[in-house]
């Protein structure tokens, strides 16, 4: 199972979440949004500033490049 | 950030307020929860119209408001209290928001909790929201779910089954639609049918003090009741929000729809409000006044004191405080359209960037722009910022944007003194605007907040929304209400003060009360006490002071007032008339032969001092008297040291 972080998938492909090596507080909030082990996301937009638009569980979210870069999926 | 030993309990709900939005003792107490964009705010307007008060929690910074719930039903009253909690995702205490909610529904003292907690959960991201729900079950609480956003759950291809989700969570799940009014009657019988029980039993937790642990069994249980509750509607997705953020967020569009929509809120709120403003500004200063006149003549009142009184600190106090309502009604319906449209997140992430170097997030963006139209607004606006914090500082920053009533000083002052480079002056003004508002954001951020994190970019783009113009009026309607209630007052007794001042005569042989002029007043001895302490800056003159001590008041009455201390005609036009003249005269004299750079020290000064007092009143209703204070503070302090420093500087080469 290829372990890659959220800032180097391809666009709309679907990708399981494994983990997010971000604070606590951070990781409270993309959980709170649905982004937490074993969710299904896939990246759908680039955004201004550098980030990525997410989609998971039906919800649209917006993450920080680095936010990106420290979330680890696998191929779903 | 934590609670003040104070208990937050049911009692604290008839606290001051409106008089009508206070239900009787013996009804029942439902608080309304749930996420953020899951149709709470809308549910609560619906359900209590304008029947409404909003402020702080008690000890917190947390804005709460608080209704009445009118039930059609025999109730002990018909009424039931009703509290909107902030929004929030868990009673997990991370922000000031959730730990407010937490207490009022978890830590109180069983007899202290509501009666009933009714969660909105959002049907199109139903997961997400039912881990409050998840929570409340856990507490022993009454619970009565309102599913909101069905419809659109059903464009995106997912049928919710409300009895389905009843049976799976084990409590009441009443479908509702608050915009279209519907659903409302059996949510009130729901919650009706639930006081008259007691609690279901809570839901069972593992054996585990875990966090994590708890929190995959919550996850489970979720998943379970989404997975027993949702069936694919057969319908096709929509996706008017996709299509429309594939232009609004992109790298380069973006922005420039951004600045598309900041423009036409700045345009709203100068050029469509000023001509209400001026209109009401006439209708004070004439009508009224000539009636009040008249009236005062009739009963032999007219030449003395009482005129004054009343026309000029009376009504004068009350017509400023009624001209800021058109602005300020302007601003609350632009950011409730804004934000119901759902396109406020959108320009958060484009700005976000550009604000989180100075250690804001991109939302504050809002305020600081509506700032430069004029700073009463702005500080209203920055109630979009969900953090206590970052709320703060923004309040603390909106005095540093300079507004159009400062405007009016810098065109005058400039044409007089600097001619035809009087716009390359103004011009300037603004850039030092900016420039004092990234620095002392700079300074404040890197001082008192260094442990504000820098909370990366995360946020959540709920599907864009016609906003519901009905609702939209009636917020927009309860926050000038409350607007007026506390602002009017400040701002009416310092118009008064003003004009007392300016009524004592100083010295025997100026006249009556209320018959001196300016220059003979208390007041003038006040201004000329304080002057000295501007040598530094080139422009100590009591004319001067006293033009900025009114400014204190209003910027908008700097030239009249200034006109008055010369007893000479306000200038019309351009060229500054007489008054310019004069003008001229008193800098040549307070700056040693060094005029403009004490022009220059003047207008940065105007330019950073405290803005006015309507705007005091605004900071002290968003942050508290301690903070505002201590902008004022700031402010001051700014102002000098600049000014100093342009006069000293300046002087040596001009």
């Amino acid at each position: 199972m290829e372990r890659i972080a959220l800032d180097q998938v391809p666009m709309n492909q679907s990708m399981t979440l494994l983990s997010a090596d971000v604070e606590a507080p951070v990781a409270r909030r993309l959980s709170a949004l649905g982004l937490r082990r074993g969710a299904e996301v896939s990246v759908v937009q680039r955004l201004s500033g550098g980030g990525r638009l997410v989609l998971v569980a039906g919800s649209r979210v917006a993450l920080a490049k680095g936010v990106l870069a420290a979330m680890t999926v696998a191929a779903a | 950030m934590s609670l003040e030993h104070r208990a937050p309990s049911r009692s604290t709900l008839s606290c001051h307020g409106a008089a009508d939005a206070i239900a009787s003792a013996d009804a029942p107490v439902v608080a309304l929860a749930g996420t953020p964009n899951a149709g709470k705010s809308t549910l609560f307007n619906a359900l209590t119209g304008l029947r409404v008060t909003t402020g702080n929690w008690p000890g917190t910074t947390v804005e709460v408001s608080r209704g009445v719930w009118r039930t059609p039903r025999e109730s002990a009253s018909g009424e039931i209290a009703l509290i909107d909690l902030p929004g929030a995702y868990s009673l997990d205490p991370m922000s000031p928001d959730e730990e407010l909610t937490r207490n009022l529904l978890v830590s109180v003292p069983r007899a202290e909790a509501p009666d009933v907690v009714v969660v909105t959960v959002d049907a199109a991201h139903l997961a997400r929201s039912l881990y409050l729900v998840a929570q409340v079950r856990e507490s022993g609480l009454r619970v009565v779910v309102a599913l909101t956003m069905v419809d659109v759950a059903r464009n995106q291809g997912l049928d919710v089954d409300a009895g389905e989700l009843a049976a799976a969570l084990g409590c009441p799940v009443v479908a509702i639609d608050p915009r279209r009014r519907r659903g409302i009657d059996e949510l009130t019988g729901a919650v009706l049918q639930q006081v008259a029980q007691p609690p279901a039993s809570p839901r069972a937790l593992p054996e585990t003090t875990d966090e994590l642990e708890l929190a995959d069994d919550r996850f489970a249980w979720i998943d379970a009741a989404v997975q027993r509750a949702t069936s694919d509607s057969g319908q096709a997705r929509v996706n008017w929000s996709d299509r429309i953020d594939r232009v609004v967020t992109a790298p380069t569009l973006g922005p420039l729809v951004f600045l598309v929509v900041m423009w036409l809120v700045f345009q709203i709120t100068t050029t469509v409000a000023a001509p209400l403003q001026d209109a009401l500004d006439t209708f004070f200063s004439g009508p009224v006044s000539d009636a009040v006149s008249g009236g005062l003549t009739s009963v032999g009142l007219g030449e003395t004191w009482v005129h004054g009184l009343l026309v000029d600190g009376l009504i004068a106090g009350v017509g400023m405080v009624l001209t800021f309502a058109p602005l300020m009604a302007l601003m609350f319906v632009l950011l409730a359209l804004l934000e119901d449209s759902g396109y406020l997140a959108r320009a958060a992430v484009v700005t976000d960037r550009m604000m989180r170097s100075i250690g804001l997030p991109g939302k504050a963006f809002l305020p600081l722009v509506v700032g430069f139209g004029c700073n009463v607004p702005a500080i209203s606006a920055t109630r979009i910022l969900g953090d206590a914090r970052q709320r703060l500082l923004t309040v603390l920053l909106v005095p540093f944007t300079s507004c159009s009533a400062r405007l009016t000083v810098y065109v005058m002052v400039g044409t007089v003194f600097f001619g035809r480079a009087a716009g390359t002056v103004v011009f300037a003004m603004y850039l030092v605007s900016i420039l004092f508002v990234v620095l002392v954001g700079l300074v404040l951020r890197k001082t008192l907040w260094r442990s504000m994190g820098t909370e990366p970019l995360v946020i959540d783009l709920p599907p864009y929304q016609v906003p519901t113009l009905r609702l939209t009026a009636a917020v927009a309607w309860s926050r000038l209400a409350d607007f007026l209630r506390r602002a009017g007052g400040v701002i009416v007794l310092t118009v008064m003060l003003v004009w007392l001042f300016q009524s004592i005569p100083a010295q025997p042989g100026a006249g009556g009360f209320g018959e001196v002029d300016v220059e003979h007043s208390a007041y003038a001895v006040g201004a000329k006490a304080i002057t000295p302490v501007f040598e530094p800056t080139g422009f100590a003159a009591w004319q001067t002071t006293s033009a900025l001590i009114v400014g204190f008041v209003a910027k908008e009455t700097v030239i009249s007032s200034w006109s008055q201390t010369y007893a000479v005609a306000e200038p019309d036009g351009s060229g500054g008339g007489e008054l310019g003249a004069r003008l001229i005269q008193t800098f040549h004299e307070s700056s040693g032969g060094h005029p403009l750079p004490a022009v220059l020290a003047l207008l940065v000064f105007l330019l950073a001092y405290t803005p006015c007092v309507a705007t005091l009143a605004a900071q002290r209703r968003e942050v508290g008297l301690k903070w505002t204070l201590f902008g004022v503070a700031v402010q001051f302090t700014v102002a000098y040291a600049s000014a100093v420093l342009i006069f000293q500087v300046g002087r040596l080469f001009w």
